[in-house]
């Protein structure tokens, strides 16, 4: 009879232990997370994506999936890259924004909080500098080498601005630059600046 | 005159109303038709718009599922041995998820085996409940956080060479999964990220086996998340990472546990119906314990990263197996480079695996080439300088093409 009286305090101690730290936990997080889908940052998201998926694989670029899929995507790497929170809403705001919407009438879409530069250095900072790097060579593998005499900048200014107005894949690169660098807010005098941007502080 | 008139005015009334009356017959004809058009216009537009309210419902859901996951198939051509092609895995992920509360993850692993039969795995089936930003808590079986390679880059289309490092695999110096409660998540830290995994769990169980049907020495860690604790006893475990820059990963791990000797391998039957459970049952739970280092340092077309883990098991005072304790330790180091503006990539690894069985034991270096079709699809050919026991297959080199896809 001791036994079991034994037996049934260990357990009610087991029990009460696990009780203490699931409501330690539950008392001191949100039960519940914020409106969702809630707004990421693009600029952020772009960054925080060109710096985090590559660590691991190749990157996907933002046409490989739709809209609600980059969503349940981007929560599993959230667990699996230990992103936070506002970093995966981030992630999800610059993926869908760049992404080509073949189907765009009721698709699950955050409301993109894109910010853009009212100079050219300015719009690359916000906009391009997440793949194309502070120094015009690439971020990563496939984003093309500004730098180089005989790259992309060898060609004339009406091809560069239709390439970054509709989206290009260079040869040999894997994902394809979505249009406008993912900003649809850019205008045409916000392309045209920038290109003149990156002429001047990286073409040679 | 007047006669003249009025006969002038029949025919003109004759011909007009042999004009009027076809064209009159021909618009109440025309009319009809287009009445038709429109009735059936209308009944597509009514069809449009039931679908697209439809269609727009159900991309709006709180709930979303997802399927992703990766496959290989490939050619393996040893020195010493049959080639063969072979299917290394195929692993479906699923996710079913509602909004950014909670979500389900699971993923299977089929493959064929030697004999042709379909081997069906749980790789991990956890439910993710997002608390905060900066933690989620996940419950069922997971990949190890030890380390990076477990968790992060053994699917096929993430490893830049067909086959995994030396003491990485099943039986390694690496935790493969484990089951239990783990909590996981990053912040920031002053200028720099971090990120963490801390988890209680069932811990692993241990194999031994006998050659001379006299003494048994253990054989194995098996750490691949089992639905039991046999020893009775939590195995508690983490990881935490630091990124001083966007492009530098740091990373300690760290496991303590009991384990115990549930199974005694390599066929020695009992005498005595009952006395393999008898020798199990001397067994006692012994001191388990794993430390581990991980780096990745990225940079453009790039990547160079190393991972280092020690497996270490305690002594046994009773019990079949030996009462000796054994080490199972490993590392690896990987460079891998693409060439710019192409779809070609090369990777060299250097791996050395010690373990107490002189066999098993191996230093390895690998070569590699791939060609990038896609990012999610890699044709990978690689080439195993493997020195090992001489006449053991882990001495054996081997040539191994893959063709690995991430879906």
């Amino acid at each position: 009879m001791k036994n079991i009286s034994n037996k049934i305090y260990s357990q009610l101690f087991k029990l009460s232990r696990a009780c203490i730290v699931l409501l330690t936990v539950g008392y001191s997080l949100p039960t519940t997370a914020a409106d969702y889908p809630e707004a990421g940052n693009f600029s952020n998201g772009s960054k925080v994506w060109a710096d985090n998926c590559n660590r691991c694989h190749n990157m996907r670029g933002p046409k490989e999936l739709k809209d609600d899929q980059w969503i349940s995507t981007a929560f599993h790497m959230r667990l699996r890259a230990g992103l936070t929170g506002q970093e995966t809403r981030d992630i999800i705001t610059f993926l869908q924004a760049s992404n080509t919407k073949t189907v765009v009438s009721g698709a699950t879409q955050v409301s993109a909080v894109i910010s853009k530069g009212s100079t050219g250095k300015e719009t690359y900072e916000k906009t391009c500098i997440a793949c194309h790097a502070g120094d015009g060579k690439g971020a990563f593998p496939g984003t093309p080498d500004f730098t180089s005499s005989d790259g992309v900048l060898s060609q004339s200014d009406s091809v560069l601005m239709d390439h970054i107005i509709n989206g290009f894949q260079s040869e040999g690169s894997p994902m394809a630059m979505p249009p406008k660098g993912g900003n649809p807010n850019l205008s045409e005098t916000d392309v045209s600046k920038v290109l003149g941007h990156i002429r001047k502080v990286f073409g040679r | 005159m007047q006669c003249s008139c009025y006969s002038f005015r029949r025919k003109i009334l004759a011909t007009v109303v042999s004009i009027s009356l076809p064209l009159m017959a021909s618009a109440e004809s025309s009319n009809a038709d287009l009445q038709t058009q429109i009735d059936v216009l209308q009944n597509q537009v009514t069809a449009l718009n039931s679908e697209v309210q439809q269609a727009a419902e159900w991309k709006n859901p709180n709930t979303l599922i997802h399927m992703a996951g990766y496959a290989d198939v490939g050619f393996i051509s040893p020195e010493n041995g049959n080639d063969s092609f072979v299917i290394g895995t195929f692993s479906p992920i699923f996710h079913f998820q509602y909004r950014d509360v909670v979500m389900l993850e699971s993923e299977l692993e089929f493959n064929i085996g030697e004999d042709g039969e379909t081997e069906v795995a749980l790789e991990y089936l956890t439910i993710d409940w997002f608390v905060s930003d900066y933690a989620t808590i996940l419950a069922g079986k997971f990949l190890s956080p030890v380390g990076q390679f477990r968790q992060n880059l053994h699917p096929s289309w993430v490893n830049k060479l067909p086959s995994a490092p030396p003491g990485f695999g099943h039986d390694g110096a690496a935790p493969i999964s484990d089951l239990g409660l783990q909590v996981r998540g990053g912040f920031p830290l002053g200028g720099m990220r971090t990120n963490y995994a801390v988890y209680a769990s069932n811990g692993p169980e241990l194999n031994s086996e006998t050659e001379d049907e006299l003494e048994f020495e253990l054989e194995g860690v098996r750490a691949e998340g089992f639905g039991a604790d046999r020893d009775g006893d939590k195995t508690f475990g983490g990881r935490f990472a630091i990124l001083p820059v966007s492009s530098v990963e740091i990373g300690l791990s760290f496991v303590t546990g009991q384990a115990t000797v549930t199974e005694l391998e390599n066929g020695v039957e009992p005498a005595t119906p009952g006395l393999e459970s008898g020798f199990i049952g001397s067994e006692t739970a012994r001191d388990y314990d794993v430390i581990g280092a991980d780096f990745v340092w990225f940079t453009g077309n790039m990547s160079f990263r190393g991972e280092y883990v020690k497996t270490e098991i305690g002594e046994a005072t009773t019990g079949t197996t030996t009462g000796e304790g054994a080490i199972w330790e490993s590392l690896y180091t990987q460079l891998a480079y693409r060439l710019p503006g192409s779809k070609w990539e090369g990777a060299i690894r250097y791996g050395d695996f010690d373990s107490p069985h002189n066999s098993q034991d191996v230093t390895q270096v690998m070569l590699g080439v791939n060609y990038i079709v896609s990012n999610n699809f890699i044709a990978k050919l690689g080439y195993e300088i493997n020195d090992g026991e001489t006449g053991s297959s882990a001495d054996d080199n081997r040539t191994l093409l893959q063709l690995a896809y991430g879906f």
